[in-house]
């Protein structure tokens, strides 16, 4: 990967959050932040959204059709069985499975999306800008290709004065050597 | 808001954010102390005993079990239900209070879950075996079969119970390991021992703590944590419903779902005390799980038990508001009266009463009156199935039908094969897994320390 970036290091979050304000008031685009945890206000300067809510209800729209279909088709069509004169489609008490063969699918569902967008998966290789950031550092990631040297020595300067413990250039490291 | 001066902080002694990483890790990165090898030592005996139980049970069969015509259900039935119960403490924790905001769980829902994720297995071996021809449990998935197709039945409570109990287990598990994923990363970042950075490395998937997966994690967080809360009322419902829809006198209550789910949470939020109390003294992770918490969990025992007293009554008046003759009979004379009144009483006595005690701020605040309460209830919980089980099978219409129920030493193995499996299996998990979830509590310690408005 050619991609240059420069990184600040942060220990406080008061100053990483500041940090990232002066940047987006100063218009250099982040390209990631990395956090010892979530940091609500974070997603809301970097505009970070997740659609997962919204797939989880399709995976669970899609999960209560196929499960009543799927009920209807064995209890009614396929191998129909009198139990005391009550109704085949006994629908009141296809409810339970409907739910939690629903959740079941929705979790698996979920799981996967989660795994399929993030990239996250066993086994993948452990690539990381600063391995500090899973720790106790706040790191902010720009990417300086498109800079010049006057706008990359006012990203440092900026990084700087915000409180960054370092100010670094990096490529992702591999953890997994 | 959390107000520090009425609560106090959540995490004790102003820490940094990598001394928690430190601190927590403490027990994963040093060799245990003695007692842990004698307890895993026993525990291993005892799942040795169990295994030899299973060993019989499944080559000769249930008959070697002190289950008859009458009493169907013995011990396994109890332990099961008992098992199920315990299981619920984790997501009763870790769901309830992430949906509700509750930030004192952070210290403790990661073992809540461990304790969850390894009681729903114990439970599950139960109905397995009590199946008879364990080899045959695939027929209760419903799968296009030679059989007919014969399909399962749908609309019984023991194919709901299976179902239920098999979500449940995925989605405690999925929970659980999603909550690890950033504690992974963090021992793969932090350690220097290269098999551990390889295991670790590959359990923690390529977790970055970017702030696109953090965006996904939390979202993922509250959709599992949503739709897990609904199972967590609606197992032990089922599982009530296994008993509910028996014709069976003491069975045949509408109170029973509620009544199930919330002894369910008494016995895991017990059990959940039970495991703090020895995380505190033998790690000595007092900072973390601060005398508040402990105080938290007695509070919230303290008030279900007043349902749980409030339950009992409940039933004893409805069989007598009821007017039926067999109800009657069931509580009056084969409970509270007859030949399992050590179960009743010990059951009103271990529940609705001792619990009672934790209304003294004194007795929250020892860990002794703590640990003992803990057990107590736990004891009394598995009275109290052993109470609906067997008292209402054992005397049922038919005074012919009528026969008593001892269990036998391979009933009494299995279940302390599963008791061994539990204890085995949380000394594994405080070796080799965070005790706590380490990126959730660097997220709250500073909340009750600061001045925050």
């Amino acid at each position: 990967m050619s991609r240059a970036f420069k990184i600040g290091v942060f220990n406080e979050e008061e100053k990483f959050i500041s940090s990232i304000k002066s940047l987006q008031e100063k218009e250099f685009i982040i390209y990631d932040v990395f956090t010892p945890y979530p940091i609500h206000e974070v997603f809301h300067l970097l505009r970070r959204k997740s659609r997962l809510p919204t797939a989880a209800y399709f995976f669970g729209l899609f999960a209560i059709i196929t499960v009543l279909a799927f009920l209807y088709y064995t209890s009614v069509l396929d191998w129909p069985i009198d139990y005391g004169g009550k109704p085949f489609n006994s629908f009141p008490s296809f409810i339970v499975v409907t739910i939690v063969l629903t959740i079941f699918t929705v979790t698996i569902a979920s799981l996967a999306a989660f795994s399929a967008r993030s990239k996250l998966y066993p086994g993948k290789e452990n690539t990381i800008f600063d391995h500090r950031s899973t720790d106790d550092k706040f790191i902010i990631v720009v990417n300086t290709d498109s800079l010049n040297n006057s706008q990359l020595g006012q990203l440092v300067s900026l990084m700087q004065e915000e409180g960054a413990v370092e100010v670094l250039d990096k490529e992702f490291e591999t953890i997994n050597a | 808001m959390y107000n520090k001066n009425i609560r106090g902080p959540l995490v004790e002694g102003n820490k940094t954010l990598s001394q928690i990483s430190k601190e927590i890790l403490n027990p994963m990165e040093t060799t245990p102390g003695l007692w842990w090898y004698i307890a895993f030592g026993i525990s291993l005996i005892a799942a040795l005993f169990g295994f030899y139980a299973i060993y019989i049970t499944v080559s000769q069969g249930i008959g070697t079990w002190g289950v008859n015509n009458s009493v169907g259900w013995g011990w396994e039935i109890v332990n099961f239900v008992w098992w199920i119960g315990i299981g619920h403490a984790g997501t009763a924790f870790s769901i309830f209070l992430l949906i509700l905001r509750q930030k004192w769980r952070t210290s403790i829902n990661r073992a809540a879950e461990a304790m969850t994720v390894i009681a729903v297995m114990c439970a599950a071996l139960f109905p397995a075996l009590h199946m008879g021809r364990v080899w045959l449990a695939f027929y209760i998935f419903p799968y296009p079969n030679t059989r007919g197709p014969l399909w399962v039945n749908f609309n019984s409570p023991l194919f709901w119970d299976f179902i239920a109990i098999t979500a449940y287990l995925l989605i405690s598990f999925s929970f659980w390991y999603l909550g690890m994923l950033p504690d992974f990363a963090t021992i793969r970042d932090r350690t220097t021992s290269k098999i551990k950075k390889a295991i670790y490395g590959f359990f923690g998937m390529g977790w970055t703590g970017s702030s696109h997966h953090w965006i996904r994690f939390e979202s993922l967080s509250f959709i599992l944590g949503g739709i897990a809360a609904v199972l967590v009322v609606s197992v032990h419902s089922i599982v009530s419903t296994d008993f509910a829809v028996g014709i069976i006198p003491g069975w045949h209550a509408t109170l029973f779902p509620p009544y199930f789910v919330v002894g369910a949470i008494f016995s895991g939020f017990a059990m959940v005390m039970t495991l703090m109390v020895f995380v505190r003294k033998m790690y000595s992770l007092t900072d973390y799980i601060t005398d508040n918490h402990m105080d938290a969990i007695a509070r919230i025992l303290v008030f279900i038990s007043l349902i749980m007293g409030t339950a009992y009554s409940t039933e004893v008046f409805v069989a007598w508001y009821s007017g039926n003759e067999y109800e009657m009979f069931t509580f009056f004379r084969n409970r509270i009266t007859g030949d399992y009144t050590v179960q009743f009483w010990g059951m009103i006595i271990c529940n609705a009463l001792i619990p009672q005690l934790f209304w003294f701020k004194k007795i929250r605040r020892s860990w002794i009156g703590l640990l003992i309460i803990s057990l107590i209830i736990n004891l009394g919980m598995w009275y109290e199935r052993f109470n609906i089980v067997v008292t209402s099978l054992s005397k049922d219409y038919l005074p012919s039908n009528w026969v008593s129920y001892n269990p036998t030493y391979i009933e009494i193995g299995v279940y302390a094969g599963t008791l061994g499996l539990f204890l085995a299996g949380i000394l594994l998990f405080f070796r080799y897994i965070p005790i706590m979830a380490i990126s959730e509590v660097k997220s709250v310690v500073n909340i009750g320390t600061k001045v925050e408005d």
